[in-house]
């Protein structure tokens, strides 16, 4: 049996409640004992950010790493001059946290990608499969704060993407394509589908924030059915057979959960200040790259607005991403293929167009979120959204000095507007722990993490 | 009658190992590999104090190594990959590593076999998003993808999205099956003439509506659950159906709301077979091999003829069963089949998604009847060698395609009477076409957006036509393409003999660059070119044991001349297609058989699909699992 990844500190937070259901919906059996332990905690308060507003956590997916010259500001703390590469954020840079030299140990060595794809999060090893034993050994950061606050909102976290899963298995390195293609994992065997046709994310956040109470128990009813057709059915089965029935009957009970929390809406706690209009309802799968990243990221921005969900996490693309982006100009290529660029120069200018066209996106996303008002602030004031990759260069594969930026100010917890360098090789756990605490989830520890991040928190 | 029932106990012939061909010609001897783990392992890997508890002492005999088979096939895989010996230790050349690699895995298998053929296990699975839509198809009779919605299926084992190890349900899932169903019923009810497959029953003078509607749970749960029924199951879904009448709902909406119930019920989503209580293997029963049948054939359901064969107890009998497949493969459903394994096999499906040829220089891909042209000659293609039987080598190199007219002035070839739908035409000596190699799509997957690329089409061949992938780079090194250093060279094949020079990337480049320079002579999009920005197309190309060859027509006589690991490869990948799953080492046995009664059948492309469902892996269940000798050690 493995340990779990992480632990939930004892001390005096608030943190929500968490029944039984949740329990069952949440990872497998190895985690069973932090849950007892969160089971007994303290009574339902609402996670609250300025004048009263939730914390939101986004996280921002890139594949394939970035120019390591061009990427770290010159000057530390608050005094600092951005890099080409994050010169986008020229309008926001007191709004953001550059971080540097955080690694992910556990995501050394494997192979170049997707260990470092499905371990961005968990900061775990995953195991070596080409599926018949896949598990990444942990749960990610998203998910042990979804799993602990999820209930406030009609979804715990959207999963989002841009390509659909990888087909295949990479029988050159011996990893499922699966580990590419996800960073969010509710338990070690659970890897989360993302959505990645923005007109059905719209539908669903709108359908969520709109619950009908008589529709909601017709459809508890039939759930019901389902739950009780499982239940005898497990009984019947080998405990291979089991884990998959249960896993079928955790998501059916979170969608129950769900639907009974919203034909109940005067139990919401937080009522959202903005209602989602049909208005902002996109068409489908654009066929411009650029146009579908910005029809997700408004998805990221109106579910955050509308406090349909307060976690989300994003992927520009899958692991090894061969994205063209021919489309930008001066570059002719494809997105893996030039981040191997050998040092030569003129891939190396193309690249750093690429890793700069990616946080330009981060930054439109953070835009529209500082100018959703809230309160005296603004949506972003209350939010916390990481940017990164799970690898520094791309010719390189490795995971030391990752590139990685925090937006946001987290309800006023995070010490917004600085170039933080630490010592080499701090565990990037030390983030999760630190976003996990200003999300109003904190944990003790976190994977390899050794405590909070210094200087993130106020 | 039971699920299940009247299954005869029955417990596989011990089938004779068959001498299984190596990969390596010369396979080490037992004091070969032992002084190869000498000279690299026993440094860690020795006494009280071994590395992962792997202690090479105790290892000191064949049978003490066939003994401990999982162990063996991770250490294995470890010095396949490069992993082992770790960086900056010696390690073994190239050579010597795969000869070693080549007996472990050897003795492994043909341990493995001794026992005869095991069943391997059946996990449960749900259905796959592909699945649940032709199944919502042929239940409902609908014309309309129901399953559009939901996430698609990341891939396991020999690569499928079938393979049950793969198959997780998030959150997401549930909201959808939810919707979907929903969806698909009011779409249903609205067309006359889906709604004549499950509205079989309307209240009358006669008939209550409660009456009325039990005759249609009746009929529609047992095709929903692939098997037959009990009153109970009936019982419990017209519950739903009486819980909406009390809540005032009409009759229409009451029926819809009992079989919503039935749709999202684990046992329509699953595949699930009645489990095997008895230690020993048992044929599974006629319905689960419908089930079985179907989703492999035509990733769906099972059909009227198949559920009645399986209710007679017919299905279970050796001719049934291949008379059935041969039925099944001229079925128009079929596609769904060729269409699945073939994309996923050759990774075609990635076209139009993560590779796409740069819409600059490659206009003509964006051509809508082109690119679907493109991406379906394939498929096309190896539905026709299944339903005709043709030769399985046809893959390898053939005399006629499947094109349209497009996709023929695409390819520089004659234009006969104007069609825009795929057809066979025959291909005229000289074409530059014939087999997977000489069509656009499978030529496009393996380049980049702007150019080709001799790598990633070498590397290609030896994936998923030869079997035998080359292992990954190692770390820290440029990928595949132009390393530098010294005088700039000029042409893309001067940089990779250059490439070459460095031992460690001539290892495998050697093997991998020549197969990708035989097809130089096609173009991004598969168009036939003598000469590339102004230069004259090199398309020679020197195997590592010195065979020579120049241009596809060539190359292809040379892969010819290696059908026995392509046939190996074919075989391997549509056994784990079939099973869904990841193959075992026992499995391994069945595709030596299978292969072996191709060599006897001229190849034939009914053999394979025959074989396959003849095996023991896919008529039968294992029994309860028992710990291995291996497993209960500490």
């Amino acid at each position: 049996m493995t340990k779990p990844s992480f632990s939930i500190s004892r001390g005096p937070i608030s943190r929500g409640p968490i029944s039984r259901r949740t329990m069952l919906r949440g990872a497998g059996a190895t985690l069973a004992l932090p849950w007892l332990e969160a089971m007994a905690a303290a009574p339902a308060k609402t996670v609250s950010g300025q004048s009263g507003s939730p914390v939101r956590m986004a996280v921002l997916y890139m594949a394939n790493g970035v120019h390591p010259d061009k990427w770290t500001p010159t000057g530390q703390g608050r005094d600092f001059q951005l890099s080409p590469t994050l010169e986008p954020l020229q309008d926001l840079k007191d709004d953001v946290l550059v971080l540097t030299n955080l690694w992910n140990q556990a995501t050394k060595g494997g192979e170049g990608h997707y260990v470092k794809t499905s371990g961005f999060l968990t900061s775990t090893t995953v195991t070596k499969t080409l599926g018949v034993d896949i598990n990444c050994n942990g749960v990610s950061m998203d998910q042990v704060a979804a799993q602990r606050s999820g209930k406030q909102t009609p979804f715990a976290s959207l999963e989002l993407g841009i390509a659909p899963v990888s087909t295949g298995v990479d029988k050159n390195v011996g990893y499922t394509r699966v580990y590419g293609s996800h960073i969010a994992w509710s338990g070690p065997t659970s890897p989360l589908a993302r959505e990645i046709n923005p007109r059905l994310v719209f539908e669903r956040l709108f359908r969520a924030g709109r619950p009908q109470a008589d529709s909601a128990k017709q459809d508890m009813l039939l759930l019901d059915r389902v739950l009780d057709d499982a239940a005898q059915l497990r009984q019947r089965l080998g405990a291979a057979d089991r884990a998959r029935v249960d896993e079928y009957l955790s998501v059916v009970r979170s969608l129950e959960d769900r639907l009974e929390r919203a034909s109940r809406p005067e139990q919401s706690a937080w009522q959202p200040r903005v209602p989602l209009g049909a208005e902002a309802k996109p068409a489908g799968i654009p066929r411009e790259h650029a146009e579908h990243v910005r029809l997700m990221l408004d998805m990221i921005a109106v579910a955050f607005q509308t406090d349909t969900t307060r976690i989300c996490t994003f992927m520009f693309g899958n692991a090894v991403s061969n994205q063209n982006f021919s489309f930008l100009e001066g570059v002719k290529g494809g997105h893996h293929s030039l981040s191997h660029h050998q040092k030569d120069q003129d891939k190396l200018r193309q690249y750093q167009l690429i890793n700069r066209w990616h946080v330009e996106q981060y930054a439109y996303l953070l835009r529209k979120l500082r100018n959703m008002k809230e309160g005296e602030g603004s949506v972003l004031d209350n939010s916390m959204v990481l940017f990164g990759s799970g690898l520094r260069d791309g010719d390189r594969h490795s995971p030391h000095n990752l590139p990685l930026v925090l937006g946001g100010r987290g309800g006023g917890r995070i010490a917004a507007g600085q170039h933080l360098v630490y010592a080499e090789d701090t565990p990037m756990a030390n983030l999760h722990v630190s976003m996990l605490d200003a999300f109003g989830t904190p944990v003790e520890r976190f994977a390899d993490s050794t405590g909070s991040l210094t200087g993130v928190l106020v | 009658m039971s699920f299940g029932a009247g299954v005869t106990p029955f417990v596989p012939l011990l089938l004779a190992f068959a001498a299984m061909p190596s990969i390596a010609e010369e396979n080490f001897s037992f004091p070969e590999a032992q002084a190869v783990l000498k000279t690299y392992c026993s440094n860690c890997h020795a006494g009280k104090t071994a590395v992962a508890g792997f202690d090479l002492e105790k290892f000191g005999t064949m049978e003490s190594i066939l003994e401990a088979p999982r162990k063996w096939n991770r250490a294995l895989l470890r010095v396949r990959d490069g992993e082992m010996p770790p960086k900056g230790a010696p390690a073994p050349p190239m050579e010597q590593r795969e000869k070693f690699v080549a007996w472990i895995e050897h003795s492994l298998r043909t341990a493995a076999c001794a026992d005869g053929i095991s069943a391997g296990p059946a996990p449960i699975r749900r259905l796959n998003r592909n699945e649940y839509s032709a199944t919502m198809r042929d239940l409902l009779n609908i014309h309309f993808n129901a399953g559009q919605g939901l996430p698609a299926d990341g891939a396991g084992g020999e690569g499928f999205d079938n393979a049950a190890e793969t198959l997780f349900l998030s959150p997401i899932h549930a909201e959808k099956y939810l919707e979907a169903a929903k969806q698909a019923l009011d779409y249903g009810a609205k067309d006359p003439r889906s709604r004549a497959r499950f509205f079989i029953a309307e209240p009358n003078e006669n008939m209550s509506p409660e009456q009325a509607a039990r005759k249609i749970i009746e009929k529609f749960l047992p095709r929903a659950f692939r098997r037959p029924v009990s009153l109970e199951d009936v019982e419990r879904h017209l519950e739903l159906f009486r819980a909406a009448q009390t809540r005032g709902e009409t009759f229409n909406d009451s029926v819809l709301f009992a079989l919503q119930g039935i749709l999202i019920s684990p046992h329509f989503l699953f595949r699930l077979e009645e489990p095997n209580p008895s230690p020993e293997p048992r044929l599974v029963s006629g319905y689960a091999l419908a089930t079985r049948l179907a989703y492999f054939l035509w990733g769906s359901m099972p059909d009227d003829v198949l559920f009645d064969l399986a209710a007679q107890g017919k299905l279970r009998e050796p001719e049934t069963l291949t008379g059935q497949v041969v039925r099944m493969l001229k079925d128009a459903k079929a596609r769904e089949f060729a269409e699945s394994f073939v994309e996923q096999w050759l990774g075609t499906r990635e076209l139009g998604r993560d590779i796409k040829p740069d819409a600059k220089l490659f206009p003509e891909y964006y051509d809508a009847e082109i690119r679907s042209a493109m991406r379906y000659e394939p498929i096309l293609f190896f539905q026709e060698i299944l339903a005709q039987n043709h030769s399985l080598l046809n893959l390898l190199d053939s005399k006629f395609t499947i094109s349209n007219n497009k996709l023929q002035r695409h390819y520089g070839l004659e234009v006969g009477k104007l069609r825009q739908q795929p057809v066979r035409v025959e291909l005229p000596e000289g074409s530059h076409r014939g087999g997977l190699l000489g069509m656009a799509a499978v030529l496009a997957v393996s380049s980049y957006p702007q150019r080709t690329s001799p790598v990633l089409r070498g590397k290609w061949v030896l994936e998923a036509i030869l079997g035998t992938p080359p292992p990954p780079p190692p770390p820290n090194v440029p990928e595949l393409e132009e390393a530098h250093g010294g005088a700039v060279p000029k042409t893309l094949r001067e940089r990779l003999m250059q490439h070459r020079e460095n031992p460690t990337c001539a290892a495998c480049h050697n093997r991998i660059d020549p197969l990708g320079f035989g097809l130089e002579n096609y173009d991004v999009l598969g168009r036939w070119r003598t000469e590339d920005g102004g230069k004259p197309i090199d398309s020679k190309g020197e195997l590592p044991d010195g065979t020579m060859f120049e241009g596809p027509k060539e190359l292809k006589a040379v892969l010819l001349e290696r059908k026995d690991l392509f046939i190996r490869n074919l075989t391997a990948k549509m056994f784990g297609y079939a099973l869904g799953r990841g193959l075992t080492m026992e499995d391994y046995c069945t595709v030596e058989q299978v292969v072996g009664q191709l060599e006897k059948n001229e190849y034939s492309a009914h053999t394979l699909i025959q074989e396959i469902v003849l095996s023991v892996p896919f008529r039968y269940q294992a029994g309860m699992a028992r710990p291995t000798s291996e497993e209960k050690a500490p």
